[in-house]
């Protein structure tokens, strides 16, 4: 170790900061998007108002700007410890971050502006596609070099998932965003028909499982040991996880294409895919659940471990209604109705947010040296999130199921009952439930702005030197 | 035993929940016998939504919202009904093994009666809101299930520690994984509901 050598975490510091402002910006789109469909007029004849592209400011804002602002602190933070090295190009790291913020504010911008690409979580236009593969293979560099220049040679799990993250997200994205310019803000995707929707639905699948997923449990893996101060229960069934994980994620997309014009073959190999997830899957789930069973102590004086417990649970369940939304008779069902808005959430808000929001009451005082300003603040968040996640999943279930059985009823003559908008307008009071909901999830996530902001005002994030390696580790 | 043997009836478990401070101390006592709960509880209990629902159903048909309501067949409505009674039976015994199961590892008292009288009380407000079956309006019934589920987390998160003995930091632990016992089990009952819809069995749909 070199005389003087510190970890460098002020960028972690900042990329935390961002990801809690983005939270609210993408949650605040959220909660008005849920509100124009209860009153439509709301977007007040203005397109930028539209849902069609606020719609795409809050998935854009909360995945790219929240998550992955998120992602990039925790792994500039836990790469540097788990290899006892100060990050690699450290200036690198801040042009990473500030040209991701840079990056997702502008595209937010053009999005509003209604330049789009038409791929679901793929919006931007070719000039953002170009300019995100440059900052992530930049986030590339700063890892992997951190990873190269290691003082310990066994390479920790946490880091395994960020690094399929990074990887396997620059592959994803490249592809799915090959296209032929036309204008600054118009490109068409160089596939074509199914071709297209097949490498979308390989982009976009992948990207909930290595971002929402395999990203947030490389998050899990280093900051849940350390919340419980214990090891992980079992090394070796994460490592397995790992594996089974990696390799089964990548064949599932053509779920989202069930009864398509794509090959039956290939609808029938994402699903049996899918379902062989959920192994995986659970096996992270009982090796977190088993870490902090042990560890319960810690509950007394650690509030943001509860926020890992209840992640947990929807994490569980998300990764069980998943593969089970993706069998071909509950699809045709549950496809194109809120049922799936419903599963999204109970990821997105269950699982990613509140992993999220565990870790950054764990992160933030210690990177400040300072105890977090409300133990209590902290306890209320903790009971609105879960109100939050519930009431919306709640909704979604009864206007998912309440859809799929009106749109497909027959008469007696073999007629559709039902027309689809009167269907869509007595969706009224569950579109009213959800947007309760969510007002009540981003009023949490507000009070841990406060919180956190309370407890960093007027402080520095601490230098820490990097501890000295055992004989026999190296 | 007589006496925990008396205070086993829906009754009592239905004043127990409103009472909730009661309601933990009475389920610290003994464990109730195994089969003194399911008769003199779970059974009853059960018994009340399906029933509540049939009337409902039968009488004014269910409305999902959009038009008419849709009238299940009477034969098709009886064997809903049933369905509808042995999953809840289901529902409450399996609960009450996972909980069981898991008392191991959070250091929870192990007596499977105690773990049934608990699960039934935390189910007792699901109960009490099925009185809105009668009225089958899919949102309405969503209405009076929500405050009631929030009854029933207030419950299992607030009992749990002394109705089965553990500390109240892996009481909220062995709350949450029960959470997650619960979702997962409705989601695949969910499932289970719509593979049958889509199996042919239920309402007539275009599959």
């Amino acid at each position: 170790m070199a005389a003087g050598e510190r970890y460098h975490d002020r960028v972690a510091g900042w990329l935390t900061g961002f990801a809690v402002l983005w939270s609210l910006l993408g949650m605040t789109a959220g909660v008005y998007i849920a509100a124009e469909l209860v009153w439509p007029t709301i977007d007040f004849g203005q397109e930028w108002l539209s849902y069609g592209r606020l719609r795409n400011l809050h998935t854009n804002a909360v995945i790219f700007g929240f998550g992955v602002s998120a992602l990039m602190a925790t792994a500039f933070y836990s790469v540097q410890r788990t290899c006892h090295a100060p990050l690699f190009a450290p200036g690198l790291a801040w042009f990473v971050a500030i040209a991701w913020q840079a990056g997702v504010l502008a595209g937010g911008v053009s999005l509003l502006a209604g330049w789009n690409g038409g791929k679901e979580y793929a919006e931007l236009e070719w000039p953002f596609d170009i300019a995100i593969a440059v900052v992530w293979v930049c986030f590339a560099v700063v890892f992997f070099g951190t990873i190269a220049r290691r003082r310990i040679q066994p390479i920790y799990v946490s880091n395994w998932f960020y690094g399929a993250l990074i990887i396997v997200i620059a592959m994803l994205h490249i592809v799915n965003s090959l296209a032929i310019p036309v204008t600054w803000s118009k490109s068409y995707s160089l596939f074509a028909g199914a071709q297209d929707a097949v490498v979308q639905w390989w982009y976009g699948h992948n990207a909930v499982g290595f971002l929402l997923t395999g990203g947030f449990l490389g998050m899990l893996y280093y900051f849940l040991p350390k919340h419980a101060d214990r090891p992980i229960w079992s090394y070796r069934l994460s490592i397995v996880a790992f594996w089974a994980f990696t390799y089964s994620y990548i064949w599932a997309g053509p779920h989202h294409l069930h009864y398509n014009a794509v090959p039956e073959w290939v609808q029938s190999l994402g699903m049996v895919m899918s379902l062989v997830l959920l192994a995986p899957s659970w096996a992270t789930m009982v090796n977190g659940v088993m870490t902090v069973a042990g560890a319960w102590e810690k509950l007394r004086t650690d509030p943001a471990l509860k926020f890992i417990v209840l992640s947990l649970a929807f994490y569980g369940l998300a990764t069980f209604e998943g593969p089970m939304m993706s069998i071909k008779s509950v699809n045709v069902v549950s496809h194109f109705t809120d049922w799936t808005v419903g599963h999204v959430h109970s990821g997105a808000l269950g699982w990613n947010a509140l992993i999220t929001f565990g870790t950054f009451y764990f992160l933030v005082p210690r990177l400040v040296g300072a105890e977090l300003y409300s133990t209590r603040l902290a306890n209320w968040h903790f009971w609105l999130a879960l109100a939050g996640v519930m009431l919306y999943v709640l909704a979604m279930w009864g206007a998912g199921v309440s859809q799929g059985l009106l749109w497909l009823s027959l008469d007696e003559i073999g007629e559709l009952s039902f027309s689809f908008k009167d269907i869509m307008a007595s969706m009224a009071p569950y579109y009213a439930l959800r947007l309760v909901a969510g007002v009540v999830f981003l009023s949490g996530a507000a009070l841990m702005a406060i919180n956190l902001w309370m407890t960093v005002q007027g402080r520095a994030v601490v230098r820490v030197a990097p501890p000295p390696v055992a004989e026999g580790a190296v | 035993m007589a006496a925990i043997r008396n205070s086993l009836s829906p009754w009592h478990f239905a004043g127990l929940m409103a009472r909730p401070s009661k309601a933990c101390d009475r389920l610290a006592g003994p464990a109730p016998e195994v089969h003194d709960v399911i008769l003199r509880v779970v059974l009853p209990l059960s018994i009340v939504p399906p029933v509540l629902a049939y009337v409902g159903g039968a009488t004014f048909g269910w409305r999902l919202g959009g038009g008419e309501p849709l009238y299940i067949p009477a034969d098709g409505l009886v064997l809903i009904s049933l369905a509808y009674f042995v999953a809840l039976v289901t529902g409450f015994v399996s609960t009450a093994l996972v909980a069981s199961w898991m008392a191991g590892t959070y250091g929870a008292r192990r007596e499977f009666g105690a773990h049934l009288a608990f699960v039934a009380l935390v189910g007792m407000p699901a109960i009490v809101a099925s009185l809105a079956h009668l009225a089958p309006h899919a949102f309405v019934n969503m209405l009076l299930l929500i405050p009631a589920l929030i009854w029933s987390l207030y419950l299992l998160y607030r009992c749990l520690p002394a109705a089965l003995g553990t500390s109240p930091e892996r009481g909220m632990l062995m709350a949450s994984s029960l959470v997650a016992y619960v979702l997962v089990a409705f989601v695949s009952l969910l499932g289970i509901t719509v593979v049958l819809w889509s199996g042919g069995i239920g309402p007539a749909l275009g599959v």
